[in-house]
């Protein structure tokens, strides 16, 4: 349709006689047409110009009465290409026989990309048209007989209400804040909902992550499981406090307080991500323990929400061996930075994710990202400590203006005076400007 | 000998003292100036520079800008702020234990703050002292034969005011325009003369000579030992030691203040830092300055002035004679002359005459008898270091020839 787009105006004149002594302006306006109507007829732009119109025939675009002609939809059976439609070999065949003179050519059976929209089309539809039509039209005929009878029936039990009372409620009709919460509507986010920021408290959530890591390589477990249990026992996180990394393999990293620590630890982490045959039949064995376990934890559960400290209200780790374990496997690295991400709450981007190699460069990026640098070149060296140090260096925030240089040389007074003096600047003026 | 407590001196001298009377204006801030200086005597051998912020921060005085526009002179907790004092202090080498409140007092001029507790008048009048004394010793033990007016002038070269000046520019004081308590402590203050003042204009009087209305009475060398300063000059009351007053008023000259600061940082360093290191300052800012003194020497008639040495230390009377020559009828003749004392030859000289010669011969004579400087030289303010060895009087001349 680009040909009707570009030349309605010019083809607006053409329709029309043409103006007295105005024929120049209908020569050109001729042109106008042949060529758009040469571009228009290529052969391969034919078809799709043939089927554009016919799929938008309802359109009301206007088309000039030379393009309406070529544009109309006709018959089928009136197409060159479809003329021998039953024959086997369609047109571009005979034609590429017809040009290399054997029943064979050489190259594609069809240089053109295969058939085009209308044959499929008109391939696909004949046949089927054909078989369905008697069915069709048999259901049809049952579908619309059912769907009488029932809006007949409909028709003489329909009673019009008068109030909204009884009537059906369809949605909540914009009142969805009455309803009751559902299970849907609770959220608890993944991470922690207030950021840690702290430097110890850092080390302490990359430390927890980097022991629990550990503590299910050894075991053999899925990683990630470590983030079904968002926060410990406070007995539990102080033996995983206890614990310190020795930095290697991650299936050798935790060296336990005691044997006591590690028995626990084991047994708790047999139990994090589904329940093993072993721990199972260990689970009479301790299940007084188990016992001991949960009444501690209800007066620890207590002073937690208590004070709601992170950390239990530890400062810093103890050992930091953990800052140079390897991430370089990278389901141990999801796993560690998931659950890093947890206890801590800060969200690594991809490229960092990518670009960390050990959980030290993970720590220093969460550091870097909440002490970020002044924008400011000013703010900066004014906050560095080497610059402060150094008694011969002096950093002004405010850029220093011959005025500070005046003022610095004690000069000021005596022009500010002189100015006055003068009544060249006002009196009530304290200082003057540049 | 037993050293000295300076630390205790130097508190003596730094602290506020009470004050009898003064203008208004000074007692409308002299309850709040403080020196920071007041106690050094605790601190110790090795203590850092900054140690001393703490006793800042103690007596330290919220000021608005304001306030600092009343102020003569920068307050003295502006000093560990300035980073141009600093600088300076780093560049001198300057001992640790001078703190820079004493280096910010010391480029305060008289003329500037006429306060005693704020100016380097003190320092730099015991600075003055030092230098024309170490200066003097090094002198007349190093040259014993040196005639008066030589000493005098190598004085006046190695510490008088136009050598302190230059030295100052050399070490990069900056000088404010004008001194008041905004200024940067690390400037040289102090009030400029008026521009077309003369500064020497009238005689110098006041001096104790007598008979000093005689103009046109010779002055004679050996009186000017007595009577006038270190560099041979009158010394007035119309001079250095004019009152304040009149400081204030007229105000002094660049080179003045110059010089008076560099006498002060000597002072300052001899009372915070020791005779040590004020004598290792010395040799390094003065004595190490080349001076050759043999061009100090003026010598009007010196065939009879070495006539008359010969005379007096017993030697045979010089005798000249020509060594070689070339070209005596020509346009250039060069006539080398030799004076002999006897068999020895006291100097030689040569020149385009035969008289020319003869008295440049003699005059190296001269030098060479003057000039005379004895090995492993020592002076008497060695003797203050500790465990020296003991003394032995160093020869001194008798002095030039009278004639």
């Amino acid at each position: 349709m680009r040909c009707q787009a570009r030349t309605t105006t010019h083809v607006t004149g053409c329709l029309d006689e043409p103006p007295n002594g105005n024929h120049e302006t209908f020569l050109k306006v001729a042109e106008v047409r042949n060529s758009c109507h040469t571009t228009a007829m290529r052969p391969s732009l034919r078809l799709l110009n043939l089927e554009v119109s016919s799929l938008q025939g309802s359109r009301t675009l206007y088309v000039c009465s030379v393009c309406r002609q070529e544009a109309r939809p006709r018959p089928l059976v009136a197409r060159q290409f479809l003329r021998n439609a039953s024959n086997a070999t369609p047109i571009t065949e005979r034609v590429r026989r017809k040009i290399w003179g054997t029943d064979n050519p050489p190259g594609l059976k069809d240089p053109y990309g295969g058939e085009g929209v209308l044959e499929r089309k008109f391939k696909k539809d004949q046949p089927a048209r054909q078989e369905e039509e008697p069915e069709n039209l048999a259901q049809t005929s049952e579908q619309t007989q059912v769907e009488n009878e029932a809006e007949l029936a409909s028709a003489e039990a329909y009673e019009p209400a008068t109030t909204w009372e009884g009537l059906q409620r369809v949605g909540h009709l914009g009142r969805w804040s009455d309803l009751p919460p559902s299970e849907a509507d609770a959220y608890e986010s993944f991470m922690l909902k207030k950021k840690v920021t702290k430097k110890g408290q850092l080390s302490l959530a990359a430390h927890q992550a980097a022991v629990e890591v550990s503590l299910m390589h050894s075991l053999n477990k899925p990683l990630s499981k470590v983030c079904d249990v968002v926060e410990h026992d406070k007995s539990v996180f102080k033996m995983l406090w206890k614990c310190k990394i020795q930095p290697g393999e991650w299936k050798q990293a935790v060296v336990y307080p005691s044997k006591e620590a590690e028995k626990a630890l084991v047994y708790i982490f047999e139990q994090i991500g589904g329940q093993p045959e072993s721990a199972v039949a260990e689970e009479t064995a301790e299940e007084v323990e188990e016992a001991v376990d949960e009444s501690k934890w209800e007066d620890l559960v207590a002073e937690v929400n208590d004070s709601n400290v992170p950390f239990f209200g530890y400062a810093d780790v103890r050992d930091k061996g953990f800052l140079s374990l390897s991430l370089s496997d990278p389901a141990t690295k999801f796993a560690f930075l998931k659950r890093f991400s947890q206890l801590s709450g800060h969200y690594l981007p991809d490229p960092v994710v990518h670009s960390v190699a050990t959980v030290g460069q993970v720590v220093e990026y969460v550091q870097s990202v909440l002490n970020p640098k002044p924008k400011k070149l000013a703010d900066y060296l004014a906050n560095s400590q080497g610059l402060q140090n150094l008694p011969n260096v002096k950093v002004f925030t405010k850029k220093q203006k011959p005025m500070d240089r005046d003022e610095e040389l004690g000069r000021k007074k005596v022009i500010e005076a002189e100015l006055r003096s003068r009544g060249l600047i006002d009196q009530k003026c304290k200082r003057y400007q540049h | 000998m037993k050293r000295l407590q300076l630390q205790r001196w130097s508190s003596s001298v730094l602290s506020p003292r009470a004050r009898t009377g003064g203008r208004l204006q000074q007692h409308l801030y002299y309850n709040l100036r403080r020196q920071s200086t007041v106690s050094p005597a605790p601190q110790a051998e090795n203590e850092p520079l900054f140690e001393e912020q703490s006793l800042n921060s103690s007596t330290h005085i919220p000021q608005s800008s304001h306030f600092k526009y009343l102020l003569p002179s920068p307050p003295v907790e502006a000093a560990r702020e300035s980073a141009k004092l600093a600088a300076l202090h780093a560049r001198l080498y300057l001992p640790s234990r001078l703190p820079l409140e004493t280096l910010a007092r010391s480029l305060v001029d008289a003329s500037a703050d006429s306060n005693p507790n704020f100016n380097n008048e003190a320092l730099a009048t015991l600075g003055n002292d030092l230098l024309s004394h170490y200066t003097s010793e090094h002198l007349v033990c190093t040259y014993p034969r040196l005639p008066l007016t030589v000493i005098f002038a190598a004085m006046y070269a190695y510490v008088g005011p136009k050598s302190l000046a230059a030295m100052a520019k050399e070490w990069g004081v900056e000088m404010a325009a004008v001194p008041g308590g905004e200024v940067d402590p690390g400037l040289l203050q102090f009030k400029r003369v008026l521009p077309g003042t003369d500064v020497n204009a009238g005689p110098v009087t006041g001096t104790e000579r007598p008979n000093e209305h005689r103009k046109s009475w010779r002055k004679s060398m050996t009186s000017r030992v007595v009577y006038d300063n270190e560099y041979g000059d009158p010394v007035g009351v119309s001079g250095e030691s004019a009152t304040p007053e009149s400081q204030n008023t007229q105000g002094v000259t660049a080179e003045h203040a110059n010089a008076t600061f560099v006498r002060a940082v000597m002072g300052a360093i001899y009372l915070h830092a020791g005779r040590p290191a004020a004598k290792r300052f010395f040799e390094q800012h003065f004595l190490s300055r080349h001076l050759n003194i043999s061009d100090l020497f003026n010598f009007s008639q010196p065939a009879r002035d070495l006539s008359r040495l010969c005379a007096r230390e017993n030697f045979e009377p010089p005798v000249a004679k020509i060594i070689s020559e070339t070209g005596r009828k020509s346009r250039h003749p060069v006539f080398v002359v030799g004076i002999f004392s006897g068999q020895d030859k006291l100097g030689e000289g040569a020149g385009a005459s035969l008289l020319e010669a003869r008295s440049r011969a003699a005059v190296a004579a001269l030098k060479g008898w003057y000039l005379y400087s004895p090995l492993n030289v020592r002076v008497p303010s060695s003797m203050e270091e500790e465990g020296a060895a003991p003394w032995k009087p160093v020869h001194v001349d008798l002095g030039e020839v009278i004639v």
